[in-house]
């Protein structure tokens, strides 16, 4: 059985139908890609499945359970932890204050999970007492993620994690998020940098205006036509 | 920025910066000559007040201070480095402060001085024709001011050129000056006889006592540059408590030797006369005795002990010092509460009771126990503080880790100051510190969570405080329409029911209307505000009796058994009723904002969907934000409506909402002691300003304060960590907290 299962769902922001009926699901330990251009729906996607939306039409299962419509605060008690798009993290609070947020749904938080995210991220451990807004974009996008880590989370929801990055750093974040998935935590990622997350995922979904329209393993998109046309840039002789 | 500006053909001669500058500095002369001092315009003739600010001999004054503006803009990059001496900062604080003095504040509240009202600096002079000739000779026309600028002169001089044995000259100059104004203020005081309230020689004194630390703190830095809170926290980081052991020595010195302790029918006794006075009547034999000798020695005993025991930083000394100074703290109001009694009992001079007819002195020891048991229990605990501490000076300069003790010593000051300050005020501020200050304090502290905290703006926050007064007003039957009977109360126990009332009307704004952000929940929060007030206008079902309101609300009470309280007319007693309440209010709250919750504020406040994204349930924090809030606001309203007696719908306005709102930003939006001294400076001011500007000046010259902390301090009075960083620029938070303060931040910063 699969750890995520996405059915059919359908999300409208008032009259505009987001998503229309998007189905896939995501296995234990595995690494799941969702692409697309601007506006295919994969942030939305993400977003209902962490609970931020509520899909009108659909199911959403987590290890079996019905899980939509129940609010974000709550999803994250069943180990569902959410990287939102942008990095989203708290300017005025320092990194450990930022990190003593993401154990917030613990009453008391476990150290051996904090240790090993500074173990996963020594830079934040370099900047430890350090306001968070004065972290560059490639430290704020560790930290967003190292916070969502502190949640242990079964299910990791990546949002553009290399979104205004260099490319030097995304290959950095990249092989975190690898070594994360290696530690036993599911990855969904979202993702328009195609190549390398196509490079990193076992399995990867294509939106297009709120709809599914390819998917396959990693490698078999990356050697798709279609998507190396539409995402990879590349010209293709036909 | 040079001096000589070449103008170029074709140019008009405005566009000459210099010419620009000097055509400012006049118009700001002509401003300020318009704004300061009495004038009559009448609806008729508006120039006569033009005519009389500007044409007269005073405009040559405000010409000065247009000058003085100019030479200081045009040579600005020479002044500059000045700037950032050590020193300068005090220097300018105490010679500020000494002016002030001299100018505005009452050297002597008799009614026998010649204008009754003011009693300033020259009314005093004028009475001094029977003093002693040093006394008199302080008051000679001249002198004050000559001593006030001598001192100030000598210390600037100290700045400039930096040679130690000027600054010792300097700062010998302004103590004594600073000495001799106390000294011969007392004189003129115990003249004129009656009891005195005026704060004008303490406020010289404390003056000078300003720009004598100023030299003193030129003469010991070899810093290049102006620390000064480096320097403040040494001060309180040498010895932990030693800082409470000087000014309890100051105020010690001044209550047993000068001041007031008993003052019926216009007398002013001291505590030799009052031990004399009292000798033969059936005082009893403890007080006779303190007031004797007992009080000297336990004063002296427990000065020796506590400094000793912060000198050798001796944890039981420390115990000791602090058991000491209670114990003379208990054994000096007891003597206090005997002489008022005795003395009523024989109707010794027209004393009237108990506690009443007391003069400075006795509250000044009063404090000065307080103090000392304060340092005793400083010294004992500062060892086992939290929290990184600073370690070497360098730390301390930087305001890197903690300062042991400093925070407690704070707190002790005000805690001093609001214990035994308010029995020495006259009535007029005894009702200040009740029905203004007091409870905008108390409404502060709750808006604080609301605005602050959870980052809402709420602008109809006196809804809840009307709720409050008018739930009173109900249980305690002061309404057309009463409760049962069984469900009558008195008002203290309305705090709980008010707070539950308040509560659910804080959860039933909220729900519907925390959806929105910002801008728009400020403005459904008005709205409600306004409902609430035109609800009890339009008096549904004769509940709220209209615009006429409640009255005869009863005054609080309390029969526990042996204990029994009654609540009555004079302000007094509400204010110690009320300070139980904000130590209460306080307590909690400094819990809350350290709790799960504060950080689920702090996390809402600074982006909601990470917040969520986290785990906080960010409805259910809101709204317990706006609840916890509103059932402060509610207790302030059972305070209000039962301490004044009558209650109606124009109490509540919109105007008192936005003030609220004021206070907290204006003392530093999310930090407690910020709110709380935002809205108690703000609510003092205009009292203050009564005396001194025309009516109809005030809240032009009240505008002006909050507009210069707004330009020069834009996190507030007592800025919350968070903010000052947010506004300063990010850093790190250690040093946030100093560049908030010091820095190139204010006048240095305008180019």
């Amino acid at each position: 059985m699969s750890l995520l299962e996405v059915d059919d769902i359908e999300v409208r922001y008032g009259a505009i139908r987001a998503l229309k009926g998007v189905t896939f699901d995501v296995n234990e330990g595995e690494v799941v890609a969702l692409l697309g251009a601007n506006g295919a729906g994969k942030t939305t996607t993400q977003k209902t499945v962490s609970g931020m939306l509520r899909p009108s039409l659909g199911e959403i299962r987590f290890d079996g359970q019905r899980i939509d419509g129940i609010p974000a605060h709550q999803l994250i008690h069943l180990g569902i932890c959410h990287v939102p798009e942008g990095r989203r993290v708290f300017p005025m609070m320092t990194v450990a204050e930022n990190l003593e947020m993401g154990a917030f749904r613990f009453k008391k938080p476990d150290s051996t999970i904090h240790d090993r995210v500074i173990e996963l991220f020594p830079r934040l451990g370099e900047r430890y007492k350090q306001f968070a807004g004065t972290l560059s974009g490639g430290e704020q996008q560790m930290l967003a993620i190292g916070r969502a880590l502190m949640g242990k989370p079964r299910l990791l929801l990546l949002d553009e994690p290399s979104m205004g990055l260099a490319p030097l750093i995304i290959k950095q974040i990249f092989d975190i998020v690898k070594e994360i998935n290696e530690q036993g935590v599911t990855v969904l990622l979202v993702e328009q940098n195609a190549a390398q997350a196509l490079a990193l995922a076992d399995r990867g979904y294509v939106l297009e205006t709120g709809e599914i329209v390819l998917s396959g393993t990693g490698q078999e998109l990356l050697t798709d036509d279609r998507i190396r046309a539409a995402y990879l840039g590349e010209e293709i002789a036909s | 920025m040079s001096a000589s500006v070449q103008r170029r053909p074709g140019e008009s001669i405005l566009s000459n910066p210099l010419v620009g500058r000097a055509l400012g500095c006049l118009a700001l002369s002509f401003v300020l000559a318009l704004m300061i001092g009495k004038q009559e315009g009448t609806q008729q003739d508006f120039g006569l007040a033009f005519r009389q600010a500007v044409l007269g001999p005073r405009i040559l004054w405000f010409l000065l201070i247009g000058v003085l503006v100019f030479v200081l803009l045009t040579f600005w990059p020479r002044v500059q480095p000045y700037l950032n001496r050590p020193g300068i900062r005090p220097l300018a604080v105490g010679g500020l402060t000494v002016v002030v003095a001299y100018a505005l504040l009452k050297w002597t509240d008799s009614t026998a001085v010649s204008d009754g009202k003011f009693g300033t600096l020259s009314d005093a002079a004028s009475q001094t024709g029977t003093l002693a000739p040093l006394a008199r000779t302080f008051f000679t026309a001249p002198l004050p001011w000559v001593l006030f600028l001598v001192a100030f002169a000598v210390g600037a001089a100290a700045v400039v050129i930096r040679r130690a044995v000027l600054s010792w000259v300097g700062a010998a100059i302004a103590v004594l000056a600073g000495v001799w104004a106390w000294y011969s203020h007392s004189l003129v005081q115990s003249l004129l006889g009656s009891p005195d309230h005026s704060t004008g020689a303490l406020v010289a004194l404390l003056g000078f006592l300003t720009i004598a630390a100023a030299c003193a703190a030129t003469a010991l830095s070899a810093e290049e540059s102006a620390n000064t809170r480096g320097f403040i926290n040494g001060v309180f980081a040498w010895r932990p408590g030693m800082p409470l052991v000087g000014v309890a020595l100051l105020l010690g010195l001044a209550g047993f030797a000068i001041a007031t302790w008993f003052s019926p029918g216009n007398r002013n006794a001291t505590l030799v006369d009052t031990a004399s006075m009292f000798s033969t009547t059936g005082l009893s034999p403890l007080s006779k005795a303190y007031l004797g000798w007992l009080g000297y020695v336990l004063f002296a005993l427990s000065l020796a002990l506590a400094a000793y025991a912060a000198y050798r930083r001796d944890a039981r000394l420390g115990w000791g010092a602090a058991g000491l100074g209670l114990v003379s703290l208990v054994l000096n109001l007891v003597a206090l509460h005997d002489i008022s009694a005795v003395g009523a009992s024989t109707a010794y001079d027209g004393a009237t009771g108990a506690w009443q007819n007391l003069g400075t002195g006795g509250w000044l020891a009063c404090a000065t126990f307080l103090l000392l048991a304060g340092a005793g229990y400083i010294v004992a605990t500062a060892g086992s503080e939290r929290g990184t501490i600073a370690r070497t000076k360098a730390d301390i300069a930087a305001g890197i880790g903690k300062i042991p003790g400093k925070s407690k010593a704070l707190i002790l000051f005000v805690l001093a100051g609001a214990l035994f300050y308010p029995p020495m005020a006259t009535p007029f501020w005894q009702k200040v510190l009740v029905s203004e200050i007091g409870i905008y304090v108390l409404l502060a502290i709750g808006l604080n969570v609301v605005v602050g905290w959870a980052g809402l703006l709420d602008l109809g926050f006196i809804a809840f405080y009307a709720i409050g007064s008018y739930t009173t007003a109900y249980f305690v039957g002061a309404l057309p329409i009463q409760p049962p009977e069984w469900m009558r109360l008195s008002p203290l126990l309305c705090i709980p029911i008010a707070i539950i009332i308040c509560l659910i009307a804080g959860v039933s704004l909220g729900a519907p209307t925390l959806r929105l952000r910002g801008d728009y929940l400020a403005i459904v929060t008005l709205g409600f505000g306004e409902i609430i007030r035109i609800v009890a206008v339009n008096n549904p079902g004769n509940f709220t009796n209209g615009p006429r309101g409640a009255f005869g609300i009863p005054q609080p009470e309390i029969h526990l058994g042996p204990i029994h309280i009654d609540w009555g007319q004079a302000s007094l007693q509400y204010w110690y009723l009320l300070l139980v309440i904000v130590g209460l209010v306080i307590l909690a709250f400094n819990r809350l904002e350290q709790s799960r919750l504060g950080r689920a504020w702090a996390a809402i406040r600074e982006d909601e969907v990470a917040a969520q994204a986290t785990g906080v349930n960010t409805t259910r924090v809101k709204l317990l934000a706006f609840a916890i809030g509103a059932s402060t606001s509610g207790v302030a309203g059972v305070f209000f409506a039962s301490q004044i007696g009558y209650i109606n719908p124009d109490n509540f306005v919109l105007n008192n909402s936005i003030l609220v709102v004021a206070y907290v930003v204006f003392g530093g939006m999310g930090s407690l002691p910020g709110a709380m001294a935002g809205a108690a400076v703000l609510t003092w001011l205009p009292e203050f300003l009564k005396d001194q500007v025309p009516a109809e000046d005030r809240q032009m010259w009240i505008g002006a304060v909050i507009l210069l902390m707004m330009i020069f301090r834009p996190a507030g009075l007592i800025p919350a960590k968070r903010r000052a960083a947010e506004l300063h620029g990010l850093d790190e938070p250690s040093s946030a907290e100093t560049t908030a303060v010091a820095a190139n931040e204010g006048m240095g910063a305008t180019k």
